[in-house]
């Protein structure tokens, strides 16, 4: 019986093998989940204008996925761009418009949509060649 | 009953093949309806969680079991949904976090949750939906088409059918065993005739709990939700992976085959039971032309195979217990013994290849590759919920009867009601 059915299932290299029902652990505050990087959604990047920025914080609260972040001891505003999706929800809460949003191929380390983040080893390996 | 007259004698007859009176099963006789042998049998599993919304006809499992939580019976996590797409929302939140959960519904309920079935088997969450198939609207009629639950077939559900409440019986207890083994890991969906089998009693036995629970052992889902020790689930992939989640739920899938073979064997040695682990056949041994069915008119059609057959006609019957995994091999091998084959189709498919019905598709697919194929054709019977008459089975027979003498058909679908009468 197993092996009469063993040609209709599909043989999964072990370099492609992904978690059980696709079971990651979750992101921490903060923290890093290489599993789930979801930068890769983004088309524009948050930009924030230290001269404008009054430090309000109501980005911070704004922010759905809490990738606003308070850099330089707290004195000022940085973004997780690995979990920035991207969706302008800072950039229409700032009430001195300080934060713009810069189409994400502007940067030299662009992210165009979905594709350097997570690259699998067999795609990372056709990509070599070029 | 040596004077009982010949057609109740043949009932009982079909009632002991049907397994309902088996000598070798030994325990409590009751007199169940279909959903309430699936009631006594998720009261023997020991559910944890159960997420209800009422349509008739599968909504008397649901008021079963309240009872049964209300009383004491069973240490039951009753929860409403605000309709079925929430209700089947809940049972995949209890799945994740591990409990055994169960759901249900019928007819157009059973699409009102189109959307969550995917999600349930592509997070591998092995919870139980007891559907009892009602009619699609229109007209919605209160009796049985299978259109509902075989709608969802593409959804990576286990999918299987029963014929008598005692086999509905039996196979909530098999279902979750082969769905929450860890080979397969997938959602089924146990399948019973809405009213036929639902809602018209008969014998069922009933093994102590002690026995179940030997057969059954509790759920061990890996990585279940736990506040502890947060995971992200609900596949939390990239659309590059898709593909490698897609094979791994085919691999599920397909998995299952050696385990429906290996636990069907096991419940038949435990209870005293003769399950096909896959299709059942009636009469077939020496059958030139057979009738392939799925589901509670395989009750009729076995008497109608014995009328038949007493008037000299070599007609048997194939039931398939499985839609999905489909068995593919098995199948080929017994039905291209045969001359012709007739699919009893108690569904239908709009526009579908040869305007028959989903089954149709799927055999006439199993049968492709075969060098020997049998004559195949559909026949649309049950539409609309309604009975499947005895003279319409005979009907049936005597299309397949000339179809294996003269090697061909006149109609690749037969619709029952119109060219019988």
């Amino acid at each position: 019986m197993k092996e009469r059915y063993k040609k209709y299932t599909i043989e999964i290299p072990e370099e492609m093998s992904i978690p059980f029902a696709g079971i990651v652990e979750s992101p921490k505050p903060n923290g890093e989940q290489p599993l789930m990087l979801t930068g890769g959604w983004r088309i524009y990047r948050p930009v924030v204008d230290s001269e404008k920025c009054v430090m309000c914080k109501s980005c911070v609260l704004a922010c759905p996925d809490a990738t606003v972040l308070l850099v330089d001891g707290g004195n000022k505003i940085g973004f997780n761009l690995d979990y920035c999706k991207g969706c302008g929800l800072c950039t229409w809460a700032c009430p001195v418009n300080a934060i713009d949003r810069v189409p994400e191929l502007d940067f030299e380390d662009g992210v165009p949509f979905q594709d350097a983040l997570f690259l699998l080893p067999h795609v990372e390996a056709l990509y070599a060649d070029d | 009953m040596a004077n009982a007259p010949e057609d109740v004698k043949l009932k009982r007859q079909a009632e002991e093949d049907a397994g309902a009176l088996a000598d070798s099963r030994t325990g409590t006789t009751k007199f169940l309806t279909g959903l309430g042998a699936a009631a006594h049998a998720l009261k023997m599993a020991d559910i944890d969680v159960a997420s209800s919304y009422p349509i008739r006809p599968y909504t008397g499992l649901m008021m079963m079991l309240s009872m049964m939580a209300a009383r004491g019976e069973l240490d039951l996590e009753f929860v409403h949904g605000e309709g079925e797409h929430a209700q089947l929302g809940i049972a995949h939140g209890a799945s994740s976090a591990g409990a055994r959960a169960l759901t249900g519904s019928s007819g157009v309920g059973v699409m009102y949750a189109m959307e969550v079935y995917s999600p349930i088997s592509g997070g591998r969450c092995p919870l139980q939906m007891v559907i009892a198939d009602r009619t699609l609207d229109p007209p919605g009629d209160f009796g049985s088409e299978h259109t509902d639950a075989l709608s969802t077939r593409d959804q990576g559900w286990l999918l299987g059918w029963a014929h008598t409440p005692q086999e509905v019986f039996d196979n909530t207890l098999m279902f979750y065993r082969i769905g929450e083994d860890p080979r397969v890991y997938l959602p089924q969906m146990n399948c019973q005739d809405g009213y036929f089998l639902s809602h018209i009693p008969m014998k069922v036995v009933v093994p102590t709990q002690e026995e179940v629970d030997a057969f059954l052992p509790p759920l061990q889902f890996p990585d279940a939700l736990d506040p502890e020790n947060p995971l992200g689930h609900g596949p939390q992939l990239f659309p590059g992976q898709g593909h490698i989640l897609e094979a791994s739920r085919v691999n599920a899938m397909m998995g299952a085959f050696p385990v429906i073979d290996e636990v069907v064997n096991d419940f038949n040695s435990r209870f005293g039971t003769s399950y096909d682990p896959f299709v059942e056949q009636y009469k077939c041994a020496d059958a030139e032309y057979v009738l392939f069915i799925s589901g509670g008119h395989a009750y009729t059609a076995k008497f109608a195979v014995d009328h038949m057959r007493e008037k000299g006609m070599k007609i048997g019957l194939v039931r398939t217990r499985w839609v999905r995994p489909w068995p593919t091999d098995y199948l080929a091998d017994i039905l291209t013994k045969f001359k012709a084959v007739g699919v009893v189709e108690t569904n239908n498919s709009f526009g579908a290849a040869r305007q028959c019905g989903i089954l149709t598709l799927e055999v006439a697919t199993t049968l492709y590759q075969a060098p020997k194929k049998p004559v195949l054709t559909a026949f649309m019977a049950g539409l609309g919920g309604e009975v499947i008459r005895l003279d319409e089975f005979y009907y049936m027979g005597d299309v397949l009867k000339d179809a294996a003498a003269k090697g061909s058909t006149e109609r690749t679908a037969y619709w029952i009601g119109f060219h019988n009468v």
